[in-house]
């Protein structure tokens, strides 16, 4: 059962927004017939995978809190960035793959507004500035700057993202979205280097509002620590074959950026005693007692994010309700510079008609939880094949592929068959050649795009 | 040519340019090593300095943490401390530990995180009360402020205040102050905790640092485990963003590892590092670490310094060398033409005086008329003739010479049929040759040859070579003079069976004042300038004169002479 609960009325900030900008000198106008008002808040959205459940004993119960981030305002300006591009201007960068990254840093720079801030670290085993942080209304100068970027040596991937990080914290006080974009193509190999250690960093830069995105280019760079920084600080994740799709890949992602809703959103689902929380499926969060906490860092506008846990509950008789979990969200709305919440709260009722209990399948929990089981099968699929167990590997990715073919032509799911065919094709040509670094990357970067809902691919 | 005034001068030059360039090297080495202590101690004391900056930046941050710590009150300090972990980058974990009982949080179980399962294991001595917390780095609570250490290192004033910004930022977060999460909770509360300290953990030959307060009245334990990676974080951008050239200034941990490098050199993995400074007791086996490049010194002192140094000694040596050789060379030379203009003008005179003294007697014989024979009359006369024109030829010879040496010698191209002139040249001479005991051959063909080029050249040439061959070939008995037209040269080969010229003169016969045996008691006069003057006239002409040693002994000297020459005077 969906509850869906806004605390922030509507109407209220489509006049509190107008009368501000009637203020400024009517400098902006908003259609409240053509737009969602600006800082029309987060919907919260919590569902289960089933809406009525089995009058038995216990049973596991998958509890779906989907956040909807409203379009952004068309006429309102949008928060300031606070970017700063990290570059790998190691050896094996050297020719095309630096050309295309410069140009693609330059294509960035030039769609930000002069109230947005930019920065350029570049590093191989040296760290080096190469445009402190600065307004993006220095164009030229930047340009200037980025082209002077020369291939080099190694590759200090932690010095670089910390010193990226230094450019970004310059501006703390101001009220920016702040983001990391790193780019790299090998393996980091001064400093800290193993995917822990930078899941380490990234956590700790999130805490900051900081979010780090990884580009991973070619098939040489480590993608268990590109996507480890860019999971534990909410960032996206991206594998790039060619470094011809560089400019669009920074594109897509500095549209991501530009259009954050909601900042540092905290997400906290209490459930009643006897609900446990069992797991939190592909997201990082913590389970205190019956508490289940989640951090994210930002919403895009017109995004959806979720989060799926798993959790017991105690059987009923049946007609009997069952209250499963409240749902607490706070975040920070940029354009009003504001916290905000949104709730909501999903319960169930208990039957002993079977029937009535598989018609009430959510079809939308169950296929974004069987993706996301099927996104950690490919995580388990990489382990395995990293141990040097290439058939497990196989037959972890073709168990996966079978559930999801059996549900999608249970609920005839489009979706899932689609999923479940492409998994059965990598898990052939995995079969047949082995896990490459390609297939390797693939399903990785694959794997945190599904689990994190990342809009740009 | 004496050869040791040439090896004493040799000697005068050698031996002090050797001694200068010894003493020399000597005070250049001495100036490297001074400049590569210099170096070596300059960069010491930038590594202490780097250390102490990180240091001072460490013990500020866990004397900020442990402030914030001593400020946490209220009744929901768990909380407050998770809430705390939660939100500043600096924190790992929090925990709670009461003394006796053990860890209040965070408690094993299926509950607890991977990471809080994984710090439980890691601190389990600890907790288990295997390791006293007493011995484990405490102190009192509020010892040290962080200012104090400032002005404790006046050397490094200037470095914190360029850190000072980003250091008070990373002040402010481990107090709780400045991100992005400020506790109410967090406020001072007088004598609430007495006794704390830190913690340096070693697990898997990796550091991780606790910190720790008790607090009163409960004695509870309230500690934070600090993020290293946030640390190292930013520790990384206190350093130093370039080196020297050819150094590289590294921070390393506890297994040697390369943390964070600067400098432009990339370093080979496992190289040993030339200089050291450690970072305990707040990082232990923590190092700030200096490299030369490839291992040497030499790349930042540079031996740089003692390689120009020695390249200009070499240089200077060198030059000394060189000139005294040109200047030894040239003496040797110019002894040698005064040597042999010496010899020349001895052999001149004793030419000219030859002649001289035939024309004399005989012309003082007819003159006093006391001889009546008509033949012997006739012979006198003829001598006198001959003498006259062989010192006509000896004169010729040395104004040629001079004009040659003067470039004011001028030739006179007309057409000319060398097969008759040839044969009119060895007819003037055959009586001469034959008087000499010189059987002649010639063998000119019939055909005419014309050429473009000088008579008197030509017949100068014939003369000297006919002359030579009277001279020299006499004992050998035969001339042959053959003429032929060979790749449009006409080569008029003079051969005779005389002693032929001995090889190792054979490439110095035709230079100037050259004679095989120049002493005075040769056996046959001469001015060496001979066959000298007939090349030059040759090759002035577009012709040449060659020497190639005759089959069965003897000489044969080539005269080349192109066939039609155009060219004009």
């Amino acid at each position: 059962m969906k509850t869906i609960v806004n605390r922030k009325k509507v109407e209220w900030w489509v006049m509190v927004i107008l009368i501000l900008f009637g203020l400024c000198g009517g400098r902006y106008f908003v259609s409240p017939a053509t737009a969602k008002a600006p800082g029309s808040g987060v919907d919260c959205r919590v569902e289960i995978d089933r809406s009525v459940l089995l009058e038995d004993g216990p049973q596991k119960v998958v509890i779906k809190v989907t956040l909807d981030a409203p379009p952004p305002p068309e006429k309102i300006e949008r928060p300031a960035v606070n970017l700063s591009i990290v570059l790998d201007r190691s050896g094996s960068m050297s020719g095309q793959k630096l050309e295309k990254a410069k140009e693609a840093a330059i294509e960035a720079v030039r769609h930000l507004g002069p109230g947005d801030i930019f920065s350029v670290v570049a590093y191989d085993h040296n760290v080096r500035t190469v445009v402190p942080a600065r307004s993006a209304r220095h164009v030229e100068w930047i340009e200037r700057r980025i082209r002077e970027i020369r291939s080099g040596g190694n590759t200090a991937l932690f010095g670089g993202v910390s010193q990226g990080a230094a450019e970004v914290r310059k501006n703390f006080r101001g009220r920016y979205v702040h983001r990391i974009i790193l780019l790299s193509d090998g393996i980091a190999n001064v400093g800290p280097s193993t995917p822990e250690d930078l899941g380490r960093l990234g956590a700790a830069l999130i805490k900051e509002g900081i979010s780090v995105t990884t580009v991973g280019v070619g098939t040489d760079y480590n993608e268990d620590l590109m996507t480890r920084l860019s999971q534990n600080s909410d960032g996206n994740s991206y594998f790039v074959e060619s470094s011809r799709d560089l400019p669009r890949i920074f594109a897509a992602e500095l549209g991501d950026v530009l259009n954050v809703v909601a900042k540092k959103v905290r997400v906290i689902v209490e459930c009643p005693d006897g609900v446990r929380p069992l797991t939190i499926i592909g997201r990082e969060g913590r389970i205190r007692g019956r508490t289940v906490e989640l951090y994210l860092n930002q919403l895009y506008g017109g995004q959806k994010k979720y989060a799926l846990i798993e959790v017991e509950i105690p059987g009923e008789k049946s007609g009997e309700e069952i209250h499963i979990a409240s749902v607490r969200v706070s975040y920070e709305n940029p354009f009003t510079q504001k916290s905000e919440t949104a709730s909501g709260r999903v319960s169930a009722r208990f039957s002993d008609d079977r029937a009535e209990v598989n018609k009430s399948v959510n079809i939308g929990v169950q296929r974004d939880y069987q993706l996301n089981l099927n996104a950690i099968a490919k995580d388990k699929a990489i382990s395995l094949s990293d141990m040097g167990k290439k058939d497990e590997a196989v037959s972890e990715l073709k168990k996966s592929a079978g559930q999801l073919r059996y549900l999608g032509q249970k609920y005839d799911d489009e979706k899932l068959l689609n999923e479940a065919e492409a998994m059965e094709q990598q898990a052939e040509q995995i079969e047949e050649k082995g896990m490459t670094r390609k297939h390797r990357k693939s399903l990785r970067t694959d794997s945190y795009q599904m689990k994190h809902q990342q809009l740009s691919k | 040519m004496k050869k040791c005034p040439i090896i004493l001068y040799w000697l005068l030059l050698l031996v002090p340019t050797f001694v200068i360039g010894v003493f020399a090297f000597q005070l250049l080495r001495h100036e490297q090593e001074r400049i590569d202590k210099e170096v070596r101690f300059s960069a010491r004391d930038r590594a202490r300095s780097i250390a102490e900056t990180l240091q001072i930046t460490v013990a500020a941050v866990e004397d900020g943490l442990t402030e914030a710590l001593c400020r946490i009150h209220g009744n929901r300090l768990t909380e407050t401390l998770l809430e705390w972990e939660e939100s500043n980058p600096l924190l790992r974990n929090v925990f709670v530990w009461k003394p006796k009982v053990g860890l209040q949080y965070p408690v094993s179980g299926a509950s607890a995180t991977l990471e809080e399962r994984r710090f439980n294991a890691r601190y389990n001595a600890l907790f288990s009360g295997r390791v006293p917390w007493q011995s484990a780095g405490a102190e009192t609570a509020d010892a040290v402020p962080s200012d104090t250490l400032v002005s404790e290192q006046p050397s490094l004033v200037r470095d914190i205040k360029k850190l000072k910004t980003g250091r008070q930022r990373l002040v402010s977060l481990a107090k709780g102050e400045g991100g992005s999460y400020k506790d109410r909770n967090m406020e001072a509360e007088e004598g609430s905790c007495k006794v704390g300290g830190w913690i340096p953990w070693f697990e898997e030959n990796r550091l991780f640092i606790l910190g720790w307060v008790q607090r009163q009245p409960n004695g509870l334990i309230y500690g934070v485990e600090i993020e290293l990676m946030t640390l190292l974080s930013r520790l990384v951008t206190d350093f130093p963003a370039t080196a020297p050239k050819g150094m590289v200034y590294a921070l390393l941990d506890g297994s040697g590892q390369i943390l964070h490098q600067a400098g432009n050199s990339a370093l080979e993995p496992g190289l040993r590092p030339d200089l050291t400074v450690p970072l305990a007791p707040y990082l232990p086996h923590w190092q700030v670490a200096v490299y030369f490049v490839d291992g040497r010194l030499a790349a930042v002192s540079g031996k740089g310094f003692i390689i120009l140094s020695g390249l200009l000694l070499a240089i200077f040596i060198i030059a000394i060398i060189l000139g005294g050789s040109l200047l030894t060379w040239q003496a040797h030379r110019n002894m040698r033409e005064a040597q042999q203009k010496t010899s020349f003008v001895s052999n001149v005179s004793h030419e000219l005086k030859t002649p001289l003294t035939s024309i004399r007697m005989y012309a003082e014989l007819l003159n006093e008329g006391r001889i009546k024979d008509p033949e012997k009359k006739e012979h006198y006369l003829r001598v006198i003739v001959d003498e006259s024109r062989r010192l006509t030829r000896l004169v010729n010879n040395v104004l040629d010479f001079s004009r040659l040496e003067q470039g004011r010698k001028n030739y006179y191209l007309e057409e000319l049929e060398l097969t008759g002139y040839l044969r009119e040249i060895v007819e003037l001479h055959r009586l001469r040759i034959q008087e000499a005991g010189l059987a002649l051959e010639v063998q000119i063909p019939e055909e005419k040859i014309v050429l473009l080029t000088d008579r008197d050249a030509i017949e100068q040439v014939m003369l000297n070579i006919i002359d030579n061959a009277i001279k020299y070939a006499a004992d050998g008995g035969e001339l042959v003079i053959a003429l032929k037209v060979k790749n449009g040269k006409c080569e008029i080969r003079f051969m005779d069976r005389g002693q032929g010229v001995p090889p190792e003169h054979r490439s110095r016969i035709f230079k100037k004042f050259h004679r095989v045996d120049d002493t005075l008691t040769a056996q046959q006069p001469g001015s060496g300038l001979g066959l000298s003057i007939t090349r030059r006239l040759l090759r002035d002409i577009d012709g040449d004169l060659l020497y190639e040693p005759r089959d069965g002994g003897g000489s044969s000297f080539v005269v080349l002479v192109p066939c039609r020459s155009h060219r004009e005077s």
